[in-house]
């Protein structure tokens, strides 16, 4: 490590009101093999910094106002310098990030203040919109994400009707490669997407998808709708919604879940403002990062599974001292998501600690395969033409048609047979060693 | 005498089953049984331990006070002794799939060649369990009947390793104690499940429906097993424990 890096790192930090000066100049940390820009430590850092340094001459005007930037926007929600470094200390923590990497965190959230935005709506309820916009109290990522430079989005614009669609369309041109791309909802690609028409002009949905997405900096396809289809693709999909990843060839980020959890989507726009591309994705397209996870594997309640304790009823005294929600139907089992670890509602809860089971809103197609939601996956239908039953109801009856075939079965043995002996032996009436079988030898 | 060796035919002996291959019988009838019953507990809990203060012991309720919580973890005992019963039944699917084909003894690919003759051979077993009559000759081979259901049930143990192992390495995160080839290996040979069943719920269905055809397999095997020796008077039912059946070429009534 050379000195002139470590001054480097020094006069960042400086520059930077939220951010403390690094303490600890241990710059040996063991690179996380999930990103992989280099092997080296020190490589590393000073790619990241460039590209922040140069992100930033770019976003703001000047010193003034880059340091300015997140200390206005947080002191309007009465979020403290103190709330937000212990805020960014913990993203940087969820990203899996060395602790060297928090002032940097600190300063890519800054940056993603100013970075272009377009926040499309597609067949959906709108709900990640609302899950971000209309929290009570805030915290980081929520303020970041209202704050962010939304060039286009139809729910909070200033613009309507043709202004909007010249925004949306200049956006595309002027900042190409650079924007972010945020798809909210499925994309119905029957009629050739007439299913779901936008703006003045009554372009389709899957249309104006692909218009942007094809000179989009980085595409994210946020909540279950926009990653896999959701509730609008469930059974039996009548207007063919599908992803966005069914409709581009460019690389898509999922996030899924029912809303998605802000911080996943802050996070991974971090790391992305960070290194300048995607992180590693699972084979759903999921961060890692934050879809590594299983959630029966992190639950609180897990104990309890292992122990065989559950709640049987809604209420019953399992409920009360907080059992394994497992024969209530809870998916966690089959869900790969952080509610456990990162939580919901400003971070204080997730559906198990509300006492009610995961309903696999993070995996595809969760409307079909997780159902029935209150109930264990044991009873839930199976699929098989002509039957209408459960797994273990329909097993039963070819158990039942089975052992009813084998009585039939030996019930005509033993009449064929004594029928056939009562011939044989009028035949032979005479011999008379007919029935001595056991004394033979 | 001469009167009753003429009834009962000439009797031979005839080995067929190894004291391995009996080891494997039982050893495999065990982690079966066994993966049944603790297979059935993972899929729907039917005792609850560890009492609530509402709660009074039942047998018939399935409430069994075995103390504090971490006395009892009575799902992790089911799924440890579902993870023993899996191995075993691993080991025996790939000793059972080395022997079809270099057995000394019984190899099982005997039974299938040439295969237009053993298939009309196991049409005329199906043709006398129905009409008790033109029973196919004994040999010193399995009969292809046999042949062809046990292959169908090992192909259905199979499809039982296949889903099992996609559910197991759900809960690994890329690596294991014995290193990342592990759960590397299991994905790779199971990840397909994902895609035909529709999910890991639809994988963990297809594991408890399959699990009805083995029962289903477990009671025609015995049953067969137990009409062929009061029919054939061959001694069928011997073979798992002594090794040996007898062969008649001449029977009683024909």
């Amino acid at each position: 490590m050379g000195d002139g890096k470590k001054k480097d790192a020094a006069k960042n930090e400086n520059d930077n009101p939220f951010s403390t000066p690094e303490e600890d100049n241990n710059f040996n940390f063991k690179w996380d093999p999930l990103r992989n820009i280099a092997d080296d430590p020190n490589e590393v850092l000073k790619r990241v910094d460039e590209r922040l340094d140069g992100l930033e001459k770019e976003c703001f005007n000047n010193k003034k106002d880059k340091n300015n930037n997140l200390e206005n926007i947080f002191s309007l929600h009465g979020v403290t310098r103190r709330d937000f470094l212990k805020w960014s200390s913990f993203l940087t923590s969820a990203l899996m990030l060395p602790y060297i990497f928090r002032p940097r965190v600190a300063r890519a959230a800054n940056i993603l203040t100013r970075t272009p935005f377009i926040w499309l709506d597609m067949a959906d309820c709108m709900g990640n919109t609302e899950a971000f916009i209309r929290t009570a109290h805030p915290t980081p990522a929520e303020i970041i994400l209202n704050y962010v430079s939304v060039n286009y989005m139809e729910s909070i614009m200033a613009p309507a009707g043709y202004q909007a669609e010249a925004r949306r369309i200049e956006t595309v041109k002027k900042d190409k490669g650079k924007y972010i791309l945020v798809v909210e909802g499925a994309i119905p690609t029957g009629l050739n997407g007439k299913f779901l028409t936008i703006g003045a002009k009554g372009d389709s949905g899957l249309k104006i998808a692909k218009e942007t997405s094809k000179n989009a900096g980085i595409i994210i396809a946020i909540g279950n709708c926009a990653s896999y289809g959701g509730i609008p693709a469930a059974r039996p999909n009548p207007t063919s919604a599908v992803g966005l990843s069914s409709v581009t060839n460019r690389q898509v980020i999922n996030i899924p879940a029912c809303p998605a959890n802000p911080v996943n989507v802050v996070g991974t726009l971090v790391e992305y403002i960070l290194v300048g591309k995607a992180p590693q994705l699972d084979s759903l397209g999921r961060p890692l990062w934050a879809y590594s996870g299983r959630l029966h594997d992190n639950c609180y309640r897990r104990g309890h599974f292992e122990a065989g304790e559950y709640v049987r009823h809604w209420g019953d005294d399992g409920a009360k001292k907080q059992y394994c929600l497992y024969m209530m139907g809870c998916k966690g089992p089959f869900t790969w998501n952080n509610c456990t670890t990162v939580e919901y509602n400003q971070d204080i809860s997730f559906p198990m600690r509300a006492g009610h089971g995961c309903i696999g809103c993070s995996q595809p197609a969760f409307w079909d395969r997780m159902t029935p939601f209150e109930k264990p996956n044991a009873d839930a239908k199976i699929i098989l033409p002509m039957v209408e039953a459960t797994a273990d109801e329909f097993g039963m009856a070819l158990f039942g048609a089975a052992g009813a075939g084998i009585a039939a079965h030996a019930i005509y043995t033993g009449v064929k047979k004594k029928r056939e002996s009562k011939k044989t032996s009028e035949k032979k009436k005479s011999d008379s060693d007919k029935n001595d079988d056991n004394n033979d030898k | 005498m001469e009167n009753k060796e003429k009834k009962y035919g000439d009797i031979q002996l005839v080995h067929r089953m190894t004291v391995i291959k009996r080891i494997i019988h039982w050893s495999f009838f065990l982690a079966v049984i066994n993966n049944i019953v603790t297979g059935f507990y993972i899929a729907y809990p039917f005792l609850i331990f560890g009492k609530t203060p509402a709660q009074s012991d039942s047998i018939s309720k399935g409430i069994i006070n075995s103390g504090e919580t971490y006395q009892a973890f009575i799902m992790t005992w089911m799924r440890e002794f579902h993870f023993i019963g899996a191995v075993i039944i691993d080991v025996i699917f790939i000793v059972w799939l080395y022997l079809a084909f270099f057995s000394w003894k019984e190899p099982l690919y005997k039974s299938f060649i040439p295969f237009g003759d053993k298939i009309a051979e196991a049409g005329r077993m199906v043709k006398h369990y129905f009409t008790l009559k033109d029973k196919p000759e004994t040999t010193r081979y399995q009969d292809p009947l046999n042949a062809i259901i046990f292959t169908i049930f090992h192909l259905l143990i199979l499809l039982q390793m296949v889903t099992g192992f996609q559910m197991y390495v759900a809960s690994f995160t890329g690596t294991s104690a014995v290193g990342g080839w592990w759960p590397w290996l299991m994905h790779f040979t199971t990840d397909w499940t994902l895609v035909v069943f529709g999910g890991l719920t639809g994988v963990t269905l297809v594991h408890l429906f399959t699990m009805w055809l083995i029962i289903i397999f477990i009671v025609y095997h015995i049953y067969t097993e137990v009409w062929r020796s009061v029919m054939w008077k061959e001694g069928d039912i011997l073979i798992p424990f002594g090794g040996y059946k007898y062969i008649r070429n001449k029977t009683e009534s024909e």
